[in-house]
């Protein structure tokens, strides 16, 4: 792994966390994106009884050359959207606009997609499953190359070499087969893949959590390297909220298809203002808190996850909240903007253990605070569920839309 | 499957072992494919290597036929000119007037003359053998790219495409094989059926394709099944999201991951056959012009009181020939497949 660089020349090379960059152009653009599993009963006739609704309404947006962090718990749809977007599904509705020219990847057909194809790469999750064992790294790593025509047939031993080298392989080992690696070095195999086409989108599907503590730094490091030199926007879905604190400025919760918070770094990880966020951030163990000995808060959630086939109405997250109210089963919380770069979809949104004592969205929606409606109110205009920051927006203190 | 497998796994002794060079060359990095291991494991297996030495000295025989024939001065059928007539070689009771069963052993037909006809026994055996390997052969090749194709296909399409191939595989498992190829031998043969060159390669194709339309589901199905699962692997997607086009999928990435079921469907499936076509034979619904190994079987079955040699050299045969077969077949398969040990 380190025959390139010496220790000391791996210690000294610094790896502080991303920082966003708030005037980056979006490169993808995800709006109310959807994607339901048909159920099908068993029998002769096949019926549809009913869908999974694996991404329901999704919103967010990437920055060109930046990455966003999307975590949640098993099951919240967070790998299907990624999927999505690389169109290993299509989706049920929504659109992805990505790249200068805005075209939408959920309608694109799939013969338009492969020129796209370039451009949104993947690095998937299980580096023991992502490559092929008949294949040696030379074929694997030179298939894209092969199928997208980017280099003369004759350079594309010496560009697989190149690759090789870029993600701190041995180049020698082109026709080696990938069982005959470890866990880290097949994931840069799988990097190397993804890379060799130059997108300019990359969806890193838990890219890390499959191997050994140790390597993750190495493979993370190696992933913040090539963006900084390739410019390449990163999609990283992760459940390790501290990987992706380091990696991803910017950061999605996603809780049963849904987002419920979105922000940047300080925003979720110092000022979480929504209770599923606040229970994830709060079962991190800390081990400076370990040390002294001090307790600390920890909110644990109870039961399962609801299924995806039938929600809970109102809010996905009200069966297992631990301030949810009449109204979270009355209407579904919109993805309210509360801050500069923050969003949050809850009726009672607030510090940990600080809820404001009523809805502030009642207001907002038209009823009352039980979540009857109210004639008396009107229903806000400004609650718009696009992609991205507006300039204005709701301030908890004031309970009013306007700047900071 | 004598030594371990990690032995085989690091590097086995007995395999091209190159001699010293510079430790840094790259051909010395070269890794070993799972199907190199496979072979090497193989090679190490008493049981195949013998089984194969068995079926090598076989097919050569096979092969050979005419040239051993032409040698010996021995004649499978009475067409050749040189061949002697049947008078000269039986004797009134249509019995042979040379060895067996009447007369001692002599080397001018080392395995008797045939009853009724006074062909050669050892030419009618070569030539049976020829028969029946070429039968089996091209059935084993045809059913194999049929079900390879149609079970890639099924596996991979889902869907309706998935339905109609499922259901045509099991239509054709629910049919009966004998009566099957009782219904269809004949009408095949006899829209051919004109002189006696073109009916015997009329008897072999259709023969061959009766063993097709009945062998290729088992393959089909095994195969459909592994494309089920190999098709939510990681890499199937990773190739997906490559834009690598179907077939690319199909017939570089995924058969690949396929040689071990379709190499030992193949071994096994080329023993069964050799056994269906003298079978079938036997019942008399195979080869009527060629020479037949199950054909022999057929006609000596009358004999074997008074002339147990013109039965039991063709039976020996088949048993030797189809035993050899399955435990090669069976060797291919623990050598491919590290998980099944003996």
């Amino acid at each position: 792994m380190s025959e390139h660089t010496s220790f000391e020349e791996q210690v000294a090379q610094t790896h502080a966390a991303n920082v966003l960059d708030p005037d980056a152009p979006a490169v993808l653009t995800v709006d109310n994106l959807r994607m339901y599993f048909p159920v099908k009963s068993g029998g002769v006739v096949r019926r549809r009884i009913g869908d999974v609704q694996a991404v329901d309404g999704v919103s967010f947006e990437v920055p060109r050359g930046g990455s966003v962090g999307l975590v949640g718990e098993s099951g919240c749809g967070k790998s299907t959207t990624g999927r999505l977007i690389t169109r290993l599904y299509k989706p049920t509705g929504g659109s992805m606009k990505f790249g200068e020219h805005d075209q939408d990847l959920a309608t694109i057909s799939d013969k338009e997609m492969k020129p796209l194809r370039r451009e949104v790469q993947m690095i998937f999750q299980d580096p023991y499953s992502s490559l092929n064992p008949r294949h040696t790294v030379g074929t694997i790593v030179g298939t894209p190359l092969r199928v997208h025509d980017v280099v003369p047939k004759k350079q594309t031993l010496s560009r697989v070499q190149e690759l090789l080298e870029v993600v701190g392989l041995n180049p020698e080992h082109y026709n080696r087969y990938p069982n005959e690696f470890s866990g880290g070095q097949r994931q840069r195999i799988g990097i190397a893949r993804a890379l060799a086409l130059q997108p300019k989108l990359m969806v890193a599907d838990e890219p890390v959590s499959a191997l050994d503590v140790s390597i993750q730094a190495q493979v993370i490091n190696l992933m913040q390297d090539l963006q900084r030199e390739f410019d390449i926007a990163f999609l990283f879905i992760a459940h390790d909220l501290a990987i992706v604190r380091h990696f991803c400025p910017e950061v999605a919760v996603m809780y049963l298809g849904k987002i419920v918070e979105i922000g940047d770094r300080e925003s979720i990880y110092s000022g979480a203002h929504h209770p599923y966020t606040q229970a994830l951030l709060s079962a991190v163990p800390d081990i400076k808190q370990a040390t002294t000995g001090e307790r600390r808060e920890r909110i644990r959630l109870t039961g399962d996850v609801p299924s995806p086939i039938n929600p809970p109405s109102g809010c996905r997250f009200r069966t297992r909240c631990p301030i949810a109210q009449e109204i979270c089963a009355k209407h579904e919380p919109p993805l309210l903007q509360i801050g500069k770069r923050h969003k949050v979809a809850c009726h009672f949104p607030g510090r940990i253990n600080q809820p404001p004592s009523s809805p502030i969205t009642a207001g907002l929606l038209g009823v009352d605070a039980q979540g009857s409606p109210d004639p008396g109110a009107s229903p806000s205009s400004d609650l718009t569920d696009q992609p991205g920051y507006a300039d204005t927006w709701f301030d908890l203190d004031s309970k009013s839309f306007g700047r900071a | 499957m004598s030594s371990g497998l990690s032995v085989d796994a690091v590097d086995g002794p007995g395999g091209e072992e190159k001699p010293p060079e510079d430790p840094e060359a790259p051909q010395q990095l070269a890794g070993r494919s799972p199907t190199r291991i496979a072979l090497g494991r193989l090679a190490r297996d008493k049981v195949a290597v013998v089984g194969t030495v068995v079926l090598l000295i076989l097919v050569v025989l096979a092969i050979m036929a005419p040239l051993i024939c032409d040698w010996w001065n021995i004649y499978p059928d009475q067409k050749d000119p040189n061949a002697p007539t049947p008078s000269q070689m039986l004797d009134g009771n249509q019995l042979p007037s040379f060895g067996p069963p009447q007369y001692p052993f002599t080397w001018d037909h080392p395995l008797g003359i045939e009853p009724q006809s006074g062909r050669d026994n050892l030419a009618l055996l070569l030539y049976g053998l020829r028969t029946s390997l070429t039968v089996a052969l091209l059935a084993t090749v045809f059913s194999t790219v049929v079900g390879v194709t149609l079970g890639l296909l099924a596996g991979y399409a889902k869907g309706a495409v998935d339905a109609v191939l499922s259901f045509v595989i099991d239509f054709f498992l629910s049919f009966p094989f004998i009566l099957g190829a009782l219904a269809l031998a004949p009408i095949i043969t006899s829209r051919f059926g004109g002189d006696q060159d073109t009916l015997r390669r009329a008897e072999l194709l259709s023969l061959v394709g009766i063993l097709v339309l009945f062998g290729w589901m088992g393959l089909a199905r095994l195969i459909r099944g592994q494309v089920l699962s190999l098709r939510e692997r990681e890499f199937v997607q990773a190739a997906q999201v490559i834009g690598v086009p179907t077939w690319q999928i199909l017939f570089k990435e995924l058969l690949p991951n396929l040689v071990a079921p379709i190499v030992v469907a193949i071994s096994l499936s080329i023993p069964a056959y050799v056994a269906a076509e003298a079978g079938l034979s036997f019942l008399g619904i195979g080869l009527t012009e060629s020479p037949s190994l199950g054909k022999t079987v057929n006609s000596a079955v009358n004999y074997f009181e008074r002339y147990p040699l013109y039965l039991w050299t063709p039976v020996v045969t088949i048993m030797i020939m189809v035993i050899a077969l399955n435990l090669v077949g069976d060797s291919i398969r623990d050598a491919f497949d590290p998980k099944t040990r003996r």
